[in-house]
């Protein structure tokens, strides 16, 4: 297991997209604020999810398999994930459609792809408190 | 000797005589028609006498008619009286008029038809001293003609109803290959749109790749390459532009959330310029509000009339050189009492319906006559490009038809673009 930089901030990325999951850690990373993990199938993330300890999973809703949304009951119902904030990474729905909805779906924040690094990280600090 | 001879042939002659007589008799019996003669003197009919077949004529026999001179003027159906009057006035000044038909009732009661022919007889001196008639029954006849006249009428009426029917039939077969084109429009669309909605959502996920990618190459290349910073900003340019047209393509094809309530229309116009205050401020543009104060709330989806009139003041704002002026006016009234509308503005309407009128004006260049009708084309611009879209109006002209609403665009005569957008009111 690798060892836990505890001033960074832990973000479990997950998308089937790969070349999203990598320029995410990349980005993420290069801003020396988080620690990112990316996943690129649901079923992994899970397990990820339980050896990671993620601060907070950027998840994506349309994958094959287990869906986006599917992913989020189920890590809403473990107990050591439960409080974990989830924020919906997807191409299904329009900023509009976000903002229509005050940013979140389904009672979960939502960001519309394609979404700029700096959307991305205000999102990020809004519900990390950083 | 010679007596028997004289005797045998009289007896012979007188039987040849009863025989004639009784062949004329029973020939007379056998006509339905009869023969009938009126004595004249000093110009007045003095006397009639009917054939035989005056009874299966009339149903009166000679006898009933000798006895009563009177009879056969009475059997005449009252309303042709006066004609058989003046044949017979006519008859006995001499005249030879031609025969008349008309009416009578028979012993039986029932209605019958007759031709009355009359030859006149003259003395030596050319003086009236009978006239002959022969009355002809011809009820079948006319009753068959009445049948035919009624038959004709009824062949005409139906001929009337025919094509009456056969109009409406040709405007519902018109209606119906208008329907039908607007059908397969629609379907066509629907695909159109379900495939705009799938390509849309493939392709965000590879702009969200180039962003990103954008994101860490600016700032990880060496700076005081103006080449590279400007490619950079090119693409993030070209990331936005593509987004912006997967959206106007997804509203398209939305199926949309359509919430209906009474509005007020000035309002919505208000916050509207709100929202495009920043590029008012850019053109320089002298907005000019003519709202009606007392405009009827109108019955529309506030997010969605909202985005229509940012369209239109967007459109009016880029279609001017900096200084022009926006001009926005709004009226209620019933249509064709206090609302005068053109007839495309008013096509979806009824006479009397209470409408809200909202017209977007500015002092642009126009639109060239031939792209007026291709204006609301989906993809159809007359922007610069990397302006517009061009799915702008088609949006605006979707969201106008889900509301029942009619909307007109038309060059101003003192130049520009008057946009006219037309919706139903609450009712009072």
């Amino acid at each position: 297991m690798k060892p836990m930089n505890k001033e960074k901030k832990r973000i479990l990325v997950v998308d089937d997209e790969a070349s999203i999951t990598r320029l995410l850690k990349l980005n993420l990373e290069q801003t020396n604020d988080y620690e990112v993990r990316a996943e690129n199938d649901a079923e992994a993330a899970l397990a990820a999810a339980e050896e990671f300890d993620p601060h907070l999973i950027l998840l994506d809703v349309m994958m094959p398999g287990l869906d986006g949304g599917e992913l989020a009951s189920r890590l809403q119902a473990s107990p050591k994930l439960k409080s974990v904030p989830i924020v919906f990474l997807t191409a299904a729905a329009t900023k509009g459609e976000v903002y229509a909805r005050g940013g979140k779906v389904g009672g979960l924040p939502f960001l519309a792809k394609p979404v700029q690094m700096s959307e991305i990280i205000a999102c990020l600090k809004e519900h990390l408190g950083g | 000797m010679n007596t028997e001879i004289i005797t045998k042939s009289k007896k012979a002659t007188d039987q040849a005589t009863l025989e004639s007589e009784q062949r004329y008799k029973r020939l007379l019996a056998s006509v339905t028609d009869y023969v009938y003669a009126v004595m004249v003197e000093n110009g007045r009919a003095v006397a009639t006498f009917h054939g035989p077949g005056c009874e299966a004529v009339t149903g009166y026999t000679s006898g009933e008619f000798e006895s009563d001179q009177t009879l056969w003027y009475r059997m005449i159906r009252e309303e042709d009286r006066p004609a058989v009057l003046e044949q017979t006035e006519r008859i006995l000044r001499g005249e030879e008029p031609p025969p008349l038909e008309h009416r009578i009732i028979d012993k039986n009661g029932t209605e019958r038809w007759i031709r009355n022919t009359t030859v006149p007889r003259k003395d030596a001196q050319g003086r009236l001293v009978a006239y002959d008639g022969l009355v002809y029954d011809i009820t079948d006849r006319k009753q068959a003609e009445e049948r035919l006249t009624r038959a004709h009428a009824e062949l005409k009426a139906n001929e009337e109803v025919l094509k009456k029917t056969l109009e409406e039939l040709q405007r519902a077969n018109q209606q119906l290959k208008e329907t039908q084109l607007e059908l397969i429009q629609a379907a066509r669309l629907e695909s159109v749109g379900a495939l705009a909605a799938g390509v849309a959502h493939e392709v965000k996920n590879p702009l969200q790749t180039i962003l990103m990618g954008l994101d860490y190459l600016v700032p990880n290349f060496p700076a005081g390459n103006d080449n590279i910073a400007m490619v950079l900003s090119d693409m993030r340019d070209a990331v936005t532009r593509a987004n912006t047209i997967i959206r106007g393509l997804l509203q398209l094809s939305a199926q949309t959330d359509f919430e209906v309530k009474a509005e007020d229309l000035n309002a919505s116009i208000r916050r509207a310029l709100r929202l495009v205050n920043a590029q008012v401020i850019a053109s320089k543009a002298n907005v000019v509000r003519k709202l009606d104060p007392h405009l009827p709330r109108a019955r529309v989806d506030r997010g969605k009339i909202e985005q229509v009139f940012i369209n239109l003041f967007i459109n009016a704002l880029q279609a001017m050189a900096p200084g022009g002026e926006l001009t926005i006016t709004t009226r209620g009234g019933r249509l064709g009492e206090n609302l005068a509308l053109s007839e495309t503005a008013s096509r979806p309407f009824h006479l009397g319906e209470r409408l809200v009128v909202a017209q977007v004006q500015d002092t642009g260049t126009g639109i060239k006559p031939d792209n007026l009708p291709k204006i609301f084309d989906p993809f159809f611009t007359t922007k610069p490009v990397g302006v517009g879209t061009g799915l702008g109006l088609s949006v605006v002209k979707k969201i106008v038809d889900l509301h029942g609403g009619a909307i007109e665009i038309q060059n101003a005569a003192p130049g520009g673009v008057v946009v006219t957008l037309v919706l139903k009111a609450e009712p009072e």
